[in-house]
């Protein structure tokens, strides 16, 4: 079965959301099925951390639907613990743990616990190539240690939607490739994914769709297209710069 | 389940930060000084004090003391209760502002994991720590019991007067922590709470005035009646109501975060 013809596991209908006055989010539509790799473009301030706040569960919208599976997720946040992971922005940590702490405080918040915990565990730490660092503060990391540290967190409890918010920001680019393999692979196994992104290659690279937000608006939303990242430029900067696609540049896109 | 989580994060937290160990060092070393003063004190008038028929003893000039100089003042004035309007702040600052402002809350809201079970996980942390801290205080005076009389009942009364006194303070310092944007506002709303519930009724009986809703009001009035011996019901209740009452308030702030972002 194509993933298209599967019902989304995450919709988003007429999402708005103010923050710090401002209009962050407006009249969001967005759905992302099982399997899907979709990528969050926008520049700073287009409302995509704003969104991913919201999807993954940290932030209730003033306004609109979200569902997750078929249920409200405003009304059962509680949804989340099993069904989302997710790594915010800059992956907070508590820094007077240690690695291994972090991530058993993390599976017993998910409902993980004794042998199924310890399995988890050491997973995601083989996963993320942490296993030498487990009894590391996380206080004493390296951000891209951080942010291996935060993206098994998200992949401890086996998410049915993991939510990534510029997963690769602080990787060096070995880590990169291995973060893509990890997306992929994730994605094979039936896991719905959305990340967002400075870097366009990423998205050509991981996704299958793109969704490119502008001053709180979802400018576009369709599939990677075939030009690859040459056409996706040219959609990103239309969208940049002048805050809507340009009739070619879009269709090139998509 | 997942208050159990919390409870265990919290506490794992508590026990790894140089602060925790750092007060209960200091103050059990002030605490251990006063032991040895007020028992020193205690030596001194023993014989005279055995004279008279129902005069203080042990539990009244050392053990209760020690927990609060509520009732004594004087000797080193600070017993259990008065460094923990201090110390229940600090260790409490932190519990919420500390975590909106690492960002971590964030993360904690995204699992799922309801506002009151959050609030009621870390109070229950603070209050085991506060726990561990009374029986370690408990045991100095306890050391002694083979040699001396204590008064069971007294020393029981008190030591329920001052468990409740700590689970007042954790709750309110939680609550504070849950309103407030950094732990240093936390900490100092926290010790401001506690001291206008302390001193509530003083304005008034400086006055002359004698009121008896100003007095249900203050913390003293119910925690001298329980370092005195007695344990009533009103008394409990006080104390019952003002920790869930702090509760409610922090797990109702907490409950609005996800809409206030």
């Amino acid at each position: 079965m194509l993933i298209a013809d599967t019902p989304p596991l995450l919709q988003l209908t007429q999402v708005g959301r103010r923050r710090g006055g401002r209009l962050a989010v407006s009249g969001l539509d967005l759905a992302v099925r099982r399997g899907e790799v979709v990528g969050l473009l926008g520049i700073n301030g287009a409302g995509k951390s704003t969104t991913l706040s919201m999807i993954a569960g940290a932030l209730a919208p003033d306004s609109g639907r979200i569902t997750l599976d078929g249920t409200d997720f405003v009304e059962h946040p509680e949804l989340a613990r099993h069904l989302v992971g997710w790594l915010p922005e800059r992956a907070p940590v508590w820094p007077e743990l240690t690695v291994l702490e972090h991530l058993h405080a993390h599976g017993r918040l998910r409902g993980l616990a004794g042998a199924g915990l310890r399995e988890a565990c050491a997973r995601v730490l083989g996963q993320l190539e942490l296993q030498a660092l487990d009894r590391r503060l996380a206080g004493a990391l390296s951000q891209g240690q951080r942010q291996r540290l935060g993206l098994a967190c998200a992949l401890l409890h086996g998410p049915a939607l993991l939510v990534l918010d510029e997963p690769a920001s602080a990787l060096d680019p070995v880590q990169v490739a291995g973060l893509r393999s990890l997306i992929r692979a994730q994605a094979a196994a039936g896991v719905a994914v959305i990340l967002s992104t400075h870097v366009l290659a990423e998205v050509t690279a991981v996704c299958d769709r793109v969704a490119i937000m502008h001053g709180g608006v979802l400018r576009h939303d369709g599939p990677v297209g075939s030009d690859g990242q040459a056409g996706l430029e040219r959609l990103f900067f239309d969208i940049a710069v002048r805050g809507q696609p340009a009739a070619s540049a879009s269709g090139a896109a998509a | 389940m997942n208050t159990l989580a919390v409870m265990r994060l919290e506490l794992r937290r508590l026990f790894v930060r140089p602060l925790a160990w750092v007060l209960a060092g200091l103050t059990l070393a002030e605490l251990g000084w006063r032991f040895v003063l007020l028992l020193g004190n205690f030596l001194g008038v023993q014989i005279k004090l055995a004279a008279l028929p129902g005069g203080p003893g042990f539990t009244d000039m050392v053990a209760v003391p020690l927990l609060s100089s509520l009732l004594t003042g004087g000797l080193v004035p600070f017993g259990l209760t008065e460094l923990a309007i201090v110390v229940v702040p600090l260790l409490t600052m932190s519990t919420l502002a500390g975590e909106r402002g690492g960002g971590t809350l964030r993360l904690l809201l995204a699992t799922g994991t309801p506002a009151w079970a959050m609030v009621l996980g870390k109070y229950l942390a603070i209050c085991i720590w506060m726990a561990l801290w009374l029986v370690l205080v408990l045991l100095m005076p306890l050391s002694l019991a083979h040699g001396t009389h204590l008064d069971w009942g007294k020393l029981a009364a008190a030591s329920l007067g001052v468990a409740l006194l700590l689970a007042t303070l954790a709750a309110i310092g939680v609550a504070c922590s849950a309103y407030a944007s950094h732990p240093a506002v936390a900490a100092t709303a926290s010790l401001l709470l506690v001291l206008g519930l302390l001193m509530v009724n003083l304005g008034a009986q400086t006055a002359g005035v004698a009121n008896g809703l100003i007095d249900w009001l203050a913390l003293g009035t119910h925690l001298e009646t329980m370092l005195r011996g007695l344990v009533t019901s009103a008394d409990l209740v006080w104390f019952a109501l003002v920790i869930a009452m702090a509760l409610v308030l922090a797990t109702w702030r907490l409950g609005t975060e996800r809409r206030r972002g």
